[in-house]
């Protein structure tokens, strides 16, 4: 078969936006690559990308990473000094900052930033005693970074148990085991968390 | 002298047989071609690729400019992480496929379908690397990369938005549940005021549990304040917890 057979789509340009619509009323999976389309658009015309090619992966630019850095710093101050809201703002931005990075740049940076951010907001949501929160920024931490981030396994084990959800802490400590088997954090933990299943089967 | 006629007989022999096998193969091929193209394709349609190839071929209406190459760009681009998606599940499941078929659990025509598309994903990728580089000369060689971490940053994103989206509902989940602990808590309360009598067994536990949740945290400063003055004869930890609670 030769290469060249396509579907013609019904596709048109906007002389103004450049952006590509669809003349006749699309398919949704058409819309959304569309739009997925006319984004990637947006950010290849920016000033990053010469001649609007996106720059290989490898040698980052480094402007982003030191506001990253900067931000999780200025959280970690916070922390110190017992502002946990201003410390989770913190976070929270350092965390917008690096998942605004252009999707061409390298993802195994992304996962290393976000994670660390993840498990510092958790940590400050638990000083705070938000829980569910914390829970659900360490189960993030924990999705980027499975190996080595058993501050993160940990402070999810502690929110389940505080919400009193007892077997699922018991679960996730097993899992987290199964990474971290000498964590001497976790076998603590799960031993409390033994200990409140026995005494809530009593 | 040649006898042409004595000598015409192999010949014609020769020109039947030769004849006759080179209709055969080539009936047998085009038919062995639509039997392998009827068989269903293994992936959707390209959408991608469509869309790419229609800007190209888009003709410059009047009134309306050429599509600009920076449109271009970023549609090759989304072709090539669609490519990436499709070749890593042509590598997922080229060895559980390989394996079913030598064990017979899966017949030959999932095969033959499985090989044309490991053919075309090939003739994809050779086709987006020498577009790339018709736009730019070493793009063809890191195209795939960025492409690749385009999928990967995506597919993170995809997995954080889910993840956080479940904060809403948790959190709601919470304040329900300590509403249930507070309203239960207040009853015992109130029964322990009518007994006169220290808390039950099993709200203790809970009582105890708390309180070293909370260890003096801001939330309970705020609602100790907004509990006012109220009837604290047991000092201590206990006394604290009750104002907590009312």
């Amino acid at each position: 078969m030769e290469e060249e057979t396509f579907t013609l789509l019904p596709l048109h340009l906007d002389p103004t936006s450049k952006a590509i619509s669809s003349t006749t009323t699309p398919s949704s999976a058409l819309r959304d690559e569309l739009a997925k389309l006319n984004s990637l658009h947006r950010s290849l015309l920016s000033p990053d990308c010469p001649n609007s090619i996106p720059p290989p992966p490898v040698p980052v630019n480094p402007k982003r990473s030191a506001q990253v850095n900067k931000l999780r710093e200025t959280g970690n101050t916070s922390f110190r000094k017992s502002q946990h809201a201003d410390a989770i703002r913190m976070y929270s931005l350092g965390i917008d900052m690096a998942l605004g990075r252009p999707g061409w740049e390298p993802s195994g940076l992304v996962r290393e930033e976000v994670s660390g951010l993840y498990a510092n907001r958790a940590q400050a949501h638990m000083a705070l005693q938000q829980w569910p929160e914390g829970a659900v920024d360490a189960e993030c931490s924990v999705e980027m970074k499975k190996i080595g981030n058993a501050k993160a396994w940990w402070r999810r084990g502690k929110c389940l148990l505080e919400m009193g959800r007892l077997d699922e802490a018991r679960d996730w400590i097993a899992q987290s085991l199964e990474f971290e088997a000498n964590e001497q954090d976790l076998l603590a933990l799960k031993k409390d968390i033994d200990n409140a299943l026995l005494k809530k089967g009593k | 002298m040649v006898d042409w006629l004595a000598l015409s007989i192999p010949f014609a022999y020769l020109g039947i047989l030769v004849g006759s096998l080179a209709v055969f193969s080539n009936l047998y091929r085009k038919n062995k071609a639509t039997r392998a193209a009827s068989l269903a394709p293994w992936f959707l349609p390209h959408l991608q690729r469509n869309i790419y190839l229609t800007l190209l071929h888009l003709e410059p209406e009047a009134g309306s400019p050429k599509v600009p190459d920076s449109v271009l760009k970023a549609a090759l681009l989304r072709r090539a992480t669609e490519d990436i998606h499709r070749l890593v599940a042509i590598r997922n499941a080229k060895q559980a496929l390989s394996t079913l078929l030598q064990r017979g659990s899966v017949g030959d025509d999932l095969w033959q379908r499985f090989q044309r598309a490991e053919k075309e994903i090939e003739e994809e990728l050779r086709d987006v690397v020498n577009e790339a580089n018709a736009f730019s000369p070493n793009w063809g060689a890191t195209i795939f990369q960025s492409a690749s971490e385009m999928a990967q940053n995506a597919h993170m994103r995809t997995r954080i938005d889910e993840i956080q989206a479940q904060a809403a509902p948790e959190r709601e989940w919470w304040e329900r549940r300590k509403a249930d602990i507070q309203s239960s808590f207040m009853k015992e309360l109130d029964d322990d005021e009518a007994a006169k009598l220290p808390l039950t067994g099993s709200i203790n536990i809970n009582n105890i549990k708390q309180s070293l949740a909370k260890g003096g945290s801001d939330d309970d400063a705020v609602l100790v304040e907004a509990g006012g003055p109220a009837a604290q004869v047991q000092g201590g930890a206990k006394g604290k917890k009750k104002k907590g609670k009312n």
